[in-house]
């Protein structure tokens, strides 16, 4: 057993700490008496300033300002292929007990798309910390006031169109068609126009190019405020706090989506460093700094053990598949 | 009076001395980092990410507002200095930045350059005080097909971008075309010109061409030539501007900061569109048209102004509607929701203090670089003094560091490598560079701005006529491509 620490009675409290706080959320962990030797490569497979970013340095920052580990977890960014040029580095670095990386639904879709060759099932899920969900934006003066009014029309009009910042069969595109499909349109009768940002489908909509705007319920909440726009629903299984926007499902339509973001590690990491960072990640959630964090950022938590949350993405794996099937984009 | 009131109340915000502090420290970083080629503002920002967690959200913002345009400003000095650019808004100085450095006017290009930016930032902050919230609806009220309308009027200065053999112009044009549309294509999910590779799934980043074929090929053709074309670099010459040098400039100055601004207004346009649009205008409307390329003072100085205006426009979507309209305002966007500011049509109401702090922040922060940039100019323009066996050798490292920065892939450094030989090649045979820039930089948005605004209308080609905005953008390009002709014909039919 290795105590890094200089004050064995401090390591001990913290030690019994993780102990009762551990064993009264996960279940399924129990603190194991490996620690990280040296400081975590803590990978965001992107640029600086999106949300693998953001959750990365997020995550970080808490575990440093609360004290919850001794060593740093540094923040690298390893953008490029939507991720894939970091998870083909990480893929080829199993075993690797310091490495961890940010993750979220692309980890499925790229792969689907045949962009990537390594999928979730080549590392090791940690755990699942976060959710968000899609919602979907008209213009003040749009005649669509619900959910079932806007996919009516696109059963009568194939030709309304919905912005999406993100390419065809990423997130937001499986999110609509699949609530289309849902709906008993045919998913491919989305007619879904990619933009390159959020924000340019956002001014898109507000211009009034487009007639309604898919996007994350997180990133919408200014635009509702400023009142030019209004929800149509919310892919939640029930309504998002302090946002006031029905579910789908309760305008009878029987549709979730999630926009989860979690962590993940390489593939066969020991079974004590697993354990280690799942209770690390439940312990941070757990702290001020976090409901703080989480508070100004919009994030819902949605905390999920490796073992659950590596169920959660092989369902999510079959949905996907069935959606990108439909939409005529499935290449692997 | 209103807006004069508030702008009082930012400066008591941005007087305060913590954030005088770091408006300094923001200007000051974002010019040093600006002036290393391929180290633009998005890197600059990402690095200050860390540092602005701490900070409240005012300051933060106030910070990294320096940061870029701090970076707008000093991004001109390689490319004047070795043709190199250190941000893409300022591959468009190069074209006459570049042949004045070399003429032994080194100086005089680093000063026109600082006033131009110093004046397009300015205007940029008056418009964005006065007129934010209005021009958000010119900002929504551009949608795909006015966006194709507005490339295809840029495309149009391929024209007077090539300056000797038009059909060489536009064969570079076409090929700046063809690289942009490498990579995952948007609508399709599609992977176009990749072979399989995935590091070229989200294409080929702008500055590896832009550095490859201006500051690379220039290296290269320096070594091919030996030492006779390289002219007696050691005279920096002054930084003073004659009167009639000034005269002549102001107007271009004035119709470039203007018309950057607008198009910095429009997400996704911003400063490189901007700065080429600035100063093809200018070459058309200059009595001396004809010596744009060579080192004509306006060359440098629309471009210029147009860039750093850009620069104060793209806020204007960002605060008000609270889109980026850019990769560098979306960095920015991050950040502040990470302060926990989330800017959007209510932002002026909840947090005036960011604001207008940011704003008044802005006027104080271009009299810094002013004052910062203009007694470093002679003792940065003598890195042209360096031995050139040094100088080559530097700016290789320089092109290699920025490039390599962008996203840490040694498969860029390749692609650098292979640009520069493209480059060179282009040069032996007379292809004008700039013209493949232009395309690479257009070509992309064109093509998708096109089908989505085709998507919208289910096929229908009338959507880009019906729309008045459209129409108009696609007569002026007629015009501009028509009237040279219609003119030459005119006079061959006179004499």
């Amino acid at each position: 057993m290795k105590i890094r620490s200089k004050t064995p009675l401090k390591a001990l409290a913290c030690f019994s700490a993780t102990l009762a706080l551990s064993a009264s959320m996960v279940t399924t962990s129990f603190a194991s008496d490996w620690t990280p030797s040296r400081a975590v490569e803590y990978i965001a497979p992107a640029n600086p300033g999106g949300g693998w970013d953001t959750l990365v340095r997020t995550t970080a920052n808490v575990i440093r300002s609360e004290n919850l580990s001794d060593v740093n977890y540094a923040a690298i960014n390893v953008p490029g292929g939507g991720g894939a040029v970091a998870w083909a580095q990480i893929a080829r670095d199993s075993r690797n007990d310091h490495k961890l990386f940010a993750t979220s639904p692309p980890i499925i879709l790229v792969p689907l798309a045949g962009t990537s060759r390594f999928n979730h099932t080549d590392f090791t899920p940690v755990a699942r910390l976060i959710t968000d969900y899609s919602i979907v934006l008209v213009r003040e003066d749009s005649p669509y006031q619900s959910i079932t009014d806007l996919f009516d029309a696109i059963g009568e009009n194939p030709r309304v169109s919905i912005g999406g910042g993100s390419a065809a069969g990423s997130m937001d595109h499986i999110s609509i068609a699949g609530a289309a499909a849902a709906s008993g349109l045919n998913a491919a009768s989305v007619n879904y126009i990619a933009f390159s940002g959020g924000g340019e489908a956002m001014t898109s909509l507000l211009g009034g190019h487009v007639d309604a705007v898919i996007t994350g319920a997180g990133e919408a909440s200014a635009q509702l405020q400023g009142g030019e726009l209004r929800a149509l629903g919310v892919s939640a299984p029930e309504r998002i706090p302090g946002l006031d926007v029905p579910t789908y499902q309760e305008q009878g339509l029987d549709y979730t989506f999630d926009i989860w973001r979690g962590v993940m590690a390489p593939k066969d990491i020991s079974e004590d460093a697993l354990r280690y960072y799942e209770d690390l990640f439940a312990r941070m959630m757990e702290t001020d700094s976090w409901a703080e964090a989480t508070e100004r950022l919009g994030w819902l938590d949605a905390y999920q053990g490796s073992e659950e949350f590596g169920e959660f993405l092989d369902e999510q794996l079959e949905q996907f598949r069935a959606v990108l099937g439909d939409l005529g984009l499935l290449r692997n | 009076m209103e807006s004069f009131t508030n702008l009082m109340y930012g400066f008591s915000i941005a007087l305060d001395p913590i954030n005088l502090m770091y408006v300094f420290i923001g200007v000051f970083a974002g010019t040093l980092i600006g002036m290393l080629p391929g180290l633009g503002p998005m890197s600059a920002l990402a690095l200050m990410i860390p540092i602005t967690f701490n900070l409240n959200p005012a300051t933060g913002l106030i910070l990294m507002a320096g940061v870029y345009y701090g970076a707008i400003f000093g991004g001109s000095t390689s490319s004047i200095l070795l043709n190199a650019p250190g941000v893409a808004g300022t591959v468009a100085t190069s074209f006459d930045g570049y042949p004045m450095a070399q003429k032994g006017m080194a100086g005089k290009a680093l000063a026109i350059a600082a006033y131009a930016s110093f004046v397009g930032g300015t205007i940029s902050i008056i418009g964005l005080m006065f007129i934010a919230p209005l021009l958000s609806k010119v900002a929504v009220s551009f949608g795909p097909a006015e966006y194709f309308a507005l490339m295809v009027l840029g495309l149009t200065a391929v024209v007077s971008l090539s300056d000797k053999s038009l059909v060489k112009g536009l064969i570079a044009a076409i090929m700046g075309m063809m690289i942009s549309i490498v990579g995952m294509d948007l609508q399709t999910g599609t992977e176009r010109y990749t072979f399989g590779s995935i590091e070229l799934l989200e294409g080929i980043n702008f500055l590896v061409v832009a550095l490859g074929i201006f500051a690379l090929a220039e290296v290269f053709y320096m070594l091919l030539s030996g030492n006779k074309s390289t002219p007696k670099r050691n005279a920096i010459g002054s930084l003073k501007l004659s009167m009639a040098e000034v005269k002549d400039m102001a107007a271009p100055v004035g119709r470039s900061s203007v018309l950057g601004f607008f198009t910095g207004v429009l997400p996704g346009a911003g400063a490189t569109i901007g700065s080429f649009l600035g100063y093809s205008m200018e070459k058309r409307l200059a009595k001396d048209g004809d010596t744009f390329g060579k080192g004509n003072i306006k060359g440098v100085a629309a471009p210029e102004s147009a860039n750093n205006a850009a620069c104060g426009g793209s806020f204007v979507p960002l605060l008000t509607l609270g889109v980026p309209g850019s990769g560098t305002t979306a960095v920015l966007l991050g950040a502040l929701l990470v302060m926990g500011v989330t800017p959007g049509p209510m932002m002026l109401e909840q947090r005036p203090d960011v604001f207008w702090g940011v704003i008044a922040s802005m006027y104080i922060g271009n009299i810094f670089l002013l004052v910062l940039n203009l007694p470093l100019i002679p003792y940065i323009a003598k890195i042209l003094d360096a031995p050139r066996p040094l100088l080559l050798s530097l700016i290789l490292i320089f092109c290699m560091v920025g490039v390599y920065g962008l996203s840490f892939s040694s498969f860029d450094l390749v692609l650098l490598l292979a640009f520069g030989l493209i480059g060179l090649v282009m040069r032996l045979y007379g292809f004008p560079a700039a013209p493949m820039i232009l395309g690479l930089i257009l070509g992309a948005l064109m093509e998708e701005s096109m089908r989505r605004a085709l998507q919208i209308s289910g096929g229908d080609w009338s959507i880009f006529i019906d729309k008045p905005i459209s129409l108009v953008l696609l007569i002026i390009a007629a015009l501009s491509l028509g009237l040279p002709v219609v003119k030459k014909m005119i006079q061959k039919a006179r004499a």
